[in-house]
């Protein structure tokens, strides 16, 4: 499986939707990384002209907010909580057994853009530790085994 | 404003509102460090090093970007203050390489500087150095960004100063660090390779390639860079008796301040190039042979006046420099005029559109001469014509990308899109030669409008009413047409300019052409109307391509002006002169220097005396041109560099670079820069103003000066707008003397009206089957002028900066040629070869070629002609024709 095409009519329509606004560049970078899933590098050149802008500015923003990616994702982005409680909940054990169910290192995408495993520092959630996100529905007190059969099943339904 | 008073370590100090704590602690005697300050750049508080604490508070605040409050109690070097510095300092140096010893900051690195006052040595911390590879792909500067204390000046530098936006922030935390876009090698950025970031680094993280010296040179001393018109003041460092580095002065009110361009801060190194001349030679059985200076100096006075004895006066030629200082263009033409008695003088400006120049001073005498580039910040609309400043005169394009920056709107009209083009609020597209079309066109559609200045008018000018019905006169869509341009885009700009008063940039694309003049008319009719002329908010800026262009002009280095730009046939104005040289003054205008050539290919120039200039490549025809210096009696070079032209001469005088001698400049902005040498010139060559004051005693000057400063005296004696040379104000720099604008106008209430002159010619090239394109020359800004300068820097020659042609994609498809091939240029007058780009920024039926690369020698596609000739076709265009080459049936031929 390969990332989507870029859709370019859709990301043409965001950006002359901002064309020459102030302040427009937050809004426009939120708007393409959903549409996308991600903020394509081609677009940033485009993005700069369009707000008058450097590109090498609009990059530094990207490149800036943890909440924007230049990199295709997968189809399921699993964040795993790695705050204080979650820890000591044994968020530590999720993550290794995250690691090694996906087959994936921390910021790595699978070849196939099914799933990225990214950690974040706290998720907010922390009556549910250990926790999680995947994309934007949380889960919380996890166990190995809730993790392996959550997993089984966004497995399943991306083959679908 | 209103004042606030606060007292700063025990002293009440007072200040206007909006002041930082720095500012006004510095204005107080008070020394904070700082890394991420800079007076030129907007505060930004990254570094923390000029923390404070404010007593009454408790707080600590970074000062420079914490504004004075009333009964502020600040204390700048607190027990407190001092732990979170030195805290913040040592931090730095944790993360920093232990490089010092091949650095190339050395003692300069501000780094270092801070922590030896703090009195800080080993950190006591664990290092964690933050390796990034060095990137020193370029031959200009190497980014090692381990030594990077994301202080900022360099983007903030790249972004408020130059412009340029090649460089920002990228990533967060400890992984970011300043990036071109997608971490490219610069070289693929906007990147303009200016080097302002890297004189602007505190640190070692952005340093110079290919120094030949690595660390702080032995001393530092202010100069003035003979790159270009603008005239930026360096300030070069010296090893022994060699300039090793380069760096902008960053004096306030200078004209460039901290910034400069790839030219002066880069292609400096030709200064030990091994190409330089370093003694006099004679040619001796067809060999130049090095000689003593008195040998050399009498041989060429003992053949001058011989030749002048046989063949009078006028066999004999000098070519002076626009390169060369006001004081040696100065004793040039005086020698030519007294002691040999011809007018025969010239300089290398009459290539930069002499006779269009001469229409503005005509008009507008000295009164338009001086204007400030930092009044561009303060236009209120900008119409610039036929100029490429980011190539030709880049520190002018920072003041106008500035300047759109603040929202004034700036049209550019041109041959083709350049990088000013995203800056412009209306950008208008020309066929090569079709000015006039266009200005009358603006100029009706204004009037249609009401854009123009209808008490000025009446006030002070006359002509108006005949000279508006003559351009309503056209059909203006003819007129669009013909020039290629978008009737709606012209609108657009009458839109911007309307009401304003407009300042004007005009360049070598005007200037040079055929109808210079023509159009330079038109363009002083639109400064009138619009009431721009003699307004402070406006101004007439016309790009000189040479450091001295103005000053050799005003020196007298022309056959058909004294000194003072005394035209050769006011008998008064000459009289005066007479009286002050006490001698004759021929009254006869002399040869300038195409003519000279003419001259001299037909036999009547026996004797050329040339001084900083290189003919041969800088005029068209290099073969034509080296062939009629041949044929003369005695060729007397007097030059810095072994040329083309010095290979033919009969004598050798080595002279001096400027940082090598002492003198002064004056710049397209009409400001006289003065200058003290930094080093000595190489070997046994000599200051350019010192061998034509001895070989004026050597000719019977029974005065000599024997200083810079007593030619001075005498300039400025004699020349009323020089008054400032002698003596000059410490700052080393003065504008001119009685130019200011108010001159036009002044007395005019009963006093003459200026007048609107008529319309011109509005021929353009005609269509030619043969040769159905229009090839436009202009240099890039790698090279200035025939590169013979910028030639002979390794920097440069290592960048290789790009000789190919551009070709629109129209042609590109109708001529069936693709990026890379190479083609043959073909003019009426001659060819070259080059390789092709594709380049959407041309219309169709345009290329573009770039001049200064491969001996210059797209100068031999354009006809050796008079510029005041009526078959002068100009220096900027001519009609061509292009076949590819390398094809199969090319190789038959062969």
């Amino acid at each position: 499986m390969k990332p989507k095409a870029i859709d370019w009519d859709v990301v043409s329509s965001i950006i002359d939707d901002h064309k020459a606004e102030k302040w427009g560049l937050i809004p426009l970078l939120q708007e393409i990384q959903e549409a996308v899933g991600y903020v394509p590098p081609e677009t940033i050149e485009p993005i700069a002209e369009a707000l008058q802008l450097f590109p090498s500015q609009v990059q530094g923003v990207i490149t800036f907010y943890a909440g924007f990616s230049l990199e295709p994702k997968g189809k399921y982005v699993v964040r795993v909580c790695r705050g204080t409680a979650c820890h000591v909940k044994g968020g530590r054990s999720i993550l290794r057994l995250m690691k090694k169910e996906l087959d994936l290192e921390e910021n790595e995408t699978s070849e196939d853009y099914r799933f990225t495993l990214e950690t974040v520092a706290c998720l907010g959630a922390c009556f549910l530790a250990p926790t999680m996100m995947v994309n934007r529905t949380y889960y919380g007190k996890l166990s190995p085994n809730k993790v392996t059969s959550l997993l089984g099943q966004f497995k399943k339904q991306s083959e679908d | 404003m209103e004042a606030i008073s606060l007292t700063i370590n025990g002293k009440r100090v007072s200040c206007p509102s909006g002041t930082s704590v720095l500012t006004v602690a510095e204005a107080n005697g008070f020394r904070i460090p700082t890394l991420c300050h800079h007076p030129d750049l907007k505060p930004f508080g990254s570094c923390r090093m000029c923390l404070v604490e404010d007593e009454k508070s408790g707080r600590i605040m970074a000062s420079c970007v914490t504004p004075a409050a009333p009964d502020m109690s600040i204390q700048t070097a607190s027990p407190r203050v001092l732990t979170h510095r030195k805290n913040i300092i040592r931090l730095m140096m944790a993360e920093h390489p232990e490089s010092c010893v091949v650095c190339s900051k050395g003692n300069r690195c501000r780094l270092r500087g801070i922590a030896a006052e703090m009195g800080l040595g080993e950190t006591g911390l664990y290092p964690m150095a933050n390796f990034k590879a060095v990137e020193a792909l370029n031959p200009f500067i190497v980014r090692d960004l381990s030594k990077c204390i994301l202080c900022g000046k360099c983007i903030r530098a790249d972004h408020e100063l130059v412009v340029a936006g090649a460089i920002d922030y990228n990533g967060r935390g400890f992984r970011s660090r300043p990036a071109t876009l997608l971490d490219r090698p610069l070289e693929q950025s906007t990147c303009t390779f200016c080097g302002t970031c890297v004189s602007i680094c505190p640190t070692g993280a952005l340093s110079t390639t290919l120094s030949g010296y690595v660390g702080s040179p032995e001393r530092e001393q202010v100069t003035v860079c003979s790159f270009c018109g603008v005239g930026c003041l360096l300030r070069a460092g010296a090893a022994g008796e060699r300039v090793v580095e380069v760096n902008p002065a960053g004096v306030q009110e200078s004209v460039n301040g901290a910034t400069l361009c790839v030219r002066g801060h880069f292609a400096h190194d030709y200064l030990n190039s091994p190409r330089r001349l370093t003694a006099p030679m004679i040619r001796k059985e067809n060999e130049l042979t090095p000689v003593s200076w008195a040998e050399a100096l009498d041989s060429v006075a003992d053949r001058l006046l011989e030749i002048r004895k046989a063949h009078g006066p006028q066999s004999i030629g000098f070519l002076g420099s626009s390169k060369c200082t006001n004081e040696e263009n100065y004793l040039f033409q005086k020698m030519a005029r007294t002691l040999i008695g011809c007018n025969n003088v010239d300089n290398g400006g009459v290539l930069s559109g002499r006779p269009a120049f001469s229409v503005i001073h005509e008009r507008t005498g000295w009164g338009c001469r001086v204007n400030p580039l930092a009044r561009l910040e303060q236009a209120e609309a900008i119409l610039m014509m036929g100029a490429d400043p980011g190539q030709s005169t880049p520190v002018l394009s920072y003041y106008i990308r500035r300047a759109a920056q603040k929202g004034i709107p700036l049209v550019g009209v041109d041959v083709r899109k350049t990088d000013l083009t995203p800056f412009a609020a209306a950008w208008i597209c020309i066929r090569p030669g079709r000015d006039l079309e266009w200005i009358y066109c603006l100029t009706a559609r204004l009037w249609k409008r009401f854009g123009h200045d209808a008490t000025y008018i009446e006030q002070f000018t006359q002509g108006f009413g005949p000279y508006c019905d003559a351009v309503s006169a056209f059909n203006p869509e003819r007129l669009c047409m013909e020039s290629g341009v978008d009737l709606a885009v012209l609108d657009r700009a009458v839109d911007l300019l309307k009401g304003r008063k407009v300042t004007f940039i005009i360049g070598d694309g005007i200037m040079r052409q055929r109808q210079g003049p023509g159009v330079v008319n038109a363009v002083l009719n639109l400064a009138l109307m619009t009431g721009s002329l003699g307004h402070d908010r406006a101004g007439l800026y016309v790009i000189t391509r040479e450091n001295n262009q103005a000053g050799a002009w005003d020196m007298g280095a022309v056959p058909d002006a004294l000194p003072g730009r005394v035209p050769i046939g006011d008998a008064a104005g000459r009289r005066r002169w007479e009286r002050a040289w006490k001698v004759k003054v021929s009254p006869d205008r002399g040869l300038n220097m195409i003519r000279m050539v003419e001259a001299a290919e037909k036999g009547t120039l026996k004797a050329l005396y040339v001084m900083g200039e290189n003919p041969v490549l800088s005029l068209p025809q290099h073969e034509r041109v080296s062939a009629a210096l041949e044929g003369l009696d005695l060729l007397v070079v007097q030059d810095i560099l072994d040329t083309e032209t010095s290979r033919l001469a009969d004598v050798v005088l080595p002279g001096a670079a400027s940082p090598e001698k002492g003198g002064s400049f004056t710049n397209m902005e009409g400001r006289i820069t003065r200058f003290d040498p930094v080093v000595a010139p190489p070997g046994k060559s000599l200051p350019d103003w010192e061998i034509l004051d001895r070989l004026g005693q050597t000719l019977g000057n029974p005065q000599p000066f024997r200083s810079v400063e007593h030619v001075q005296e005498e300039i400025a004696r004699l020349i009323p707008p020089y008054g400032a040379l002698n003596p000059m104000p410490d700052d080393g720099w003065a504008w001119l003397r009685h130019a200011e604008p108010a001159r036009l106008f002044s007395g005019r209430e009963d006093g003459p009206l200026i007048p609107f002159s008529a319309l011109g010619d509005m021929n353009g090239d005609d269509g030619d089957e043969t040769y159905p394109l229009t090839a436009v020359l202009r240099s890039l800004r790698f090279h200035l002028g025939s590169g013979t300068r910028s030639g002979c820097s390794r920097r440069i020659a290592a960048f290789a900066p790009p000789d190919g042609i551009s070709i629109s994609p129209e042609d590109s498809r109708a001529l069936n040629v693709s990026e890379g091939d190479t083609v043959r240029i073909q003019s009426r007058h001659g060819s070259i070869t080059r390789a092709v780009r594709i380049n959407r920024d041309l219309l169709e039926g345009c290329i573009f070629i770039p001049t200064g690369v491969r001996g210059n020698d797209a100068l031999n596609l354009v006809d050796l002609a008079d510029v005041n000739a009526p078959g002068f076709e100009g220096f900027t265009r001519c009609r061509v024709q292009l076949k590819k080459q390398g094809g199969a049936d090319e190789a038959q031929s062969h």
